[in-house]
Formats: structure tokens, sequence, C-alpha cells
């Protein structure tokens, strides 16, 4: 690496292309980031309802099919109760 | 270990000697090829875009050596690249958004 070329006089046309889009593209990542995060947020907002209504009929489910779980081992074990 | 404990500071106080350099050759280089364009350069970017749109309209660019447009074609594709760098230093996060 001993001569290098002499550096070349890059067109302003194309200097002000790479820039320019560089910007844009930096300004339209954050806008576009902060617009997803925002929906983003609002979407784990309602999930987090539905979760505390979905956690309920969970358990509610669970523990009828424990019950009747018991009452069928029950049947088999012959214990009348 | 300690042998590279105590030799760390050495190393990176040669890496610093031997890297100042070749930064300044790169500034060297950037100083010409990479700087912004400056307002004095404003009536060279109107001329080139004007340059390019009646080149577009009065069909010349079909004139072109195959060789000239290929070479177009790759400086405008790394000058469309240089938005999707721009986009991935904006949302801070190289594949995809983070949300």
């Amino acid at each position: 690496m001993a001569d290098l070329a002499a550096p070349v006089r890059v067109s302003p046309l194309i200097r002000f292309g790479r820039w320019g889009l560089l910007s844009a593209g930096i300004l339209y990542g954050m806008f576009h980031q902060g617009r997803l995060s925002r929906k983003e947020a609002a979407i784990r907002e309602i999930e987090l309802k539905q979760k505390a209504i979905r956690d309920e009929k969970l358990a509610k489910e669970k523990k009828l099919a424990s019950e009747r779980e018991i009452k069928e081992l029950e049947s088999l074990a012959g214990i009348k109760s | 270990m300690s042998k590279l404990a105590s030799q760390g500071p050495v190393l990176v106080k040669k890496l610093l000697a031997e890297a100042q350099p070749k930064f300044q050759t790169f500034l060297k280089y950037a100083k010409v090829e990479l700087i912004p364009p400056s307002p004095a350069d404003i009536p060279q970017i109107r001329a080139g875009i004007g340059k390019i749109i009646t080149g577009a309209r009065t069909g010349a660019w079909k004139q072109t050596p195959v060789r000239e447009a290929w070479l177009n074609t790759l400086v405008t594709v790394e000058v469309i690249c240089w938005f999707f760098v721009g986009e991935c230093i904006g949302k801070r996060h190289i594949v995809g958004y983070k949300v």
C-alpha cells in the first residue's frame, strides 16, 4: 500500500444524494419506529385487559375439569360418595 | 492470563500508534470524497439533476455505452442503499423494528 491513488473528486450530486438519503433514512427510521412502538403499546394494553378475563375463564374451566376427573376416579376406584 | 493483563495497555498503545498514520490516510481521502455538499455546490447539483432529466426526456440514455450504463446503475444502487443504512440507524436495530 505504498502509493495509493489520488483522492477522487466525487461529484456534488452524488454526495448530495448519499448524505441526503442517509439523513432521510435516519428520519424515516425514527419516525416509523415511533409509529410502530405506539401501535404496539396500544395492542399490549388491550391484551393485558383481555389477559385478566382470559385467566378467569381458564381457572374456571380448570376447576370444572379437575372436579370431573375426581368424580371419574372415585367411580373407578369404587368409592361411592 | 496475567501476562495478557499486564501486556494489555502496551498492546493498546501499539495498536493506537500503528493506527494513527492509517487513520491520517483515511482522513486525507475522506476530506475530498466524503464531505457533505456545501451550499456552493448547489448550482452544480441543479445542473446535474437537469442533465439527468433532459437526458431521460430526449432519449439520450439509449445512446450511452453499456459500460457507462452499468457504472451508473452501480452508483445509483449504492446511493439508494444509504437510505436503508440510515433507516437502520434511525430504528436503532439492524434487522427489523424492535417494538
